[in-house]
């Protein structure tokens, strides 16, 4: 039996960061990997973003192309819109604004690359910092002495002792199981997301998309689906909560392929598919049952992916770290109860993802009712949304009357369109503002001042001229 | 351009079983037919199969253990080194 300090099963980027974090820290620390490398079971979550960068300084600076070759910034992102007809009635392209605060995510939103190139360039960093990486190695248990955690097995049945163990091991995280955290997800606690790779040519990507990064499709016939643009090709993926799909999420993913849209922008990328990968993605409200004697969950294993839009990424690499520091003292101090170690829930509330938390109900409700629920939302979600950006653009009728028509034709909308807003965005500002706005966004007195407002738009020609 | 799914994925043999169905537990609901998506469960006679060749096919994304609210499936990552290669994941 081999002995550690501490022993982190996963080697993706939170386990990585973990094991760089405990062995910077002087800890004896082995990172296990099922993979023959770390990054080539995993097949989501590169669209790195700037508070990687902002956080992690003097790791992120060697991120170059030489290291990671699919590496791609963008500045854009674009946001498309598909009615029910499967028709992309308009999109919208956006860049980093002027009230983005600090560099780089002045310069691009995200900096994308394949987890094949990623994970091995960050577990560098911690055998580097003298931590064991054993790839290929399937920890299939705990090891248990009187009942308490001390270790862990792999398929061999060869087992490693240590006083910490920390679950690095994903959405489907033996470690949370077999340490009684978790037994399973709910169903609306967890998402399957299907996901094509396409190889393009780097030339055409950069004549054609510009420095977009990203696009995302908004559509009544499909749940939101995601495009993220790599150096020599591009991920088109969906997801939704495992309870709410009522086709196979293929079927989904290739309504996408299919829009005649998608089909002529295959075409002029010169696009080829190249891989088919799916994964689940824990997509929780707020993250709980995180640890408890001798055993810290961290990223997906622990439930941290962003509540919004479920990046999982930075949120592993932040609680890895944190785990790390947090194993570190407890093992010095010779106390892993689960007491001490809530330590590490104190100390994730702190950061950024903490804070992402904060709002984590109200986030996961919204975007759970509308761009994954397309049928019930996104049907006239996306008429409405097209009908104030769009409507204007129209030689059909002389131009005031245009206006009134598309004013109309709004108000049409408002019997879904405001007890939505009740629901879900009402509570998001709320929190978001903590309650300053109560008093202008009571519902009750938007309600009755929205149709007043609407009624202001006159519904007949005033004869302005006749008495000139 | 409608996607062929076979070749857009790489297996590397060798893996024991790590998929299995305990029909005695199994509640026929078909959940796990419907979110696999490269289709390696079915139903024959009104019971609930994996497909014979399932560890040349599955993407290990366990939605299928996941989706089984009844207990029935059984589901652990295949032996280390083996199974699905994400070259572009």
């Amino acid at each position: 039996m081999k002995t550690y300090d501490l022993i982190i099963v996963g080697a993706g980027p939170g386990g990585s960061m973990a094991a760089k974090t405990a062995a910077e820290n002087g800890l004896k620390t082995i990172f296990f990997e099922r993979g023959r490398k770390p990054g080539e079971k995993n097949s989501s979550g590169c669209g790195l973003g700037p508070r990687m960068w902002k956080d992690f300084p003097s790791m992120m600076k060697y991120l170059t192309p030489e290291k990671c070759p699919s590496l791609r910034a963008g500045a854009a992102a674009r946001n498309y819109f598909i009615n029910e007809k499967g028709i992309v009635v308009g999109y919208v392209m956006t860049r980093p604004t002027e009230s983005v605060s600090y560099e780089p995510a002045k310069s691009w939103i995200t900096m994308n690359c394949y987890r094949s190139d990623f994970d091995p360039w960050i577990a560098k960093f911690a055998t580097d910092a003298g931590a064991e990486l054993k790839n290929s190695t399937l920890i299939v248990n705990l090891l248990k002495e009187d009942g308490k955690i001390c270790g862990v097995v792999d398929e061999h049945g060869e087992k490693y002792k240590a006083p910490i163990v920390i679950g690095a091991d994903g959405a489907v995280s033996m470690v949370a199981k077999q340490s009684g955290l978790r037994t399973k997800w709910a169903q609306d606690q967890i998402t399957v997301t299907p996901q094509y790779d396409f190889f393009a040519p780097p030339n055409k990507i950069d004549d054609i998309m510009g420095d977009e990064a990203l696009a995302v499709w908004w559509s009544a016939i499909f749940p939101a689906s995601y495009q993220v643009f790599f150096h020599d090709g591009f991920h088109q993926g969906l997801g939704n909560w495992l309870n709410k799909w009522d086709k196979n999420p293929l079927f989904y993913l290739n309504r996408v392929i299919n829009l005649k849209y998608y089909q002529r922008l295959l075409k002029i990328l010169d696009a080829k598919p190249r891989e088919l990968q799916s994964h689940l993605l824990p997509w929780l409200k707020y993250p709980y049952n995180t640890h408890t004697d001798g055993v810290i969950l961290i990223g997906d294993a622990g439930g941290f992916p962003c509540p919004l839009e479920a990046e999982g990424i930075y949120p592993a690499m932040v609680t890895g770290k944190i785990a790390a520091e947090v194993a570190t003292e407890a093992i010095t101090s010779e106390d892993i109860s689960k007491s001490a170690l809530s330590k590490f829930d104190e100390m994730w509330k702190k950061t950024s993802v903490g804070e992402e938390f904060e709002a984590g109900e109200e986030l996961y409700n919204i975007w759970k009712a509308m761009p994954f629920s397309p049928k019930e939302t996104m049907s006239w979600f996306v008429p409405m949304f097209m009908e104030v950006m769009g409507g204007i653009y129209d030689w059909s009728q002389p131009h005031a009357k245009r206006v009134r028509q598309i004013a109309a034709h709004i108000k049409s909308y408002m019997p879904k369109a405001l007890p939505f807003i009740m629901k879900y965005v009402f509570p998001l500002v709320a929190k978001i503002f903590e309650n300053d706005l109560d008093r202008i966004m009571d519902p009750q007195k938007l309600m009755s001042v929205i149709p007043k407002i609407m009624d202001l738009i006159p519904k007949k020609k005033k004869q302005r001229r006749e008495k000139v | 351009m409608k996607i062929e799914i076979d070749g857009l994925t790489k297996h590397i043999l060798g893996t024991g079983d790590f998929i299995s169905i305990d029909i005695s537990k199994c509640n026929n609901c078909g959940g796990c037919i419907l979110v696999c998506l490269v289709n390696l469960w079915s139903r024959k006679d009104n019971r609930i199969y994996i497909s014979e060749d399932y560890k040349e096919k599955c993407l290990e994304c366990a939605a299928c253990y996941q989706v089984c609210d009844a207990g029935a499936i059984s589901f652990q990552y295949p032996a280390g080194g083996t199974g699905v290669i994400y070259e572009k994941g």
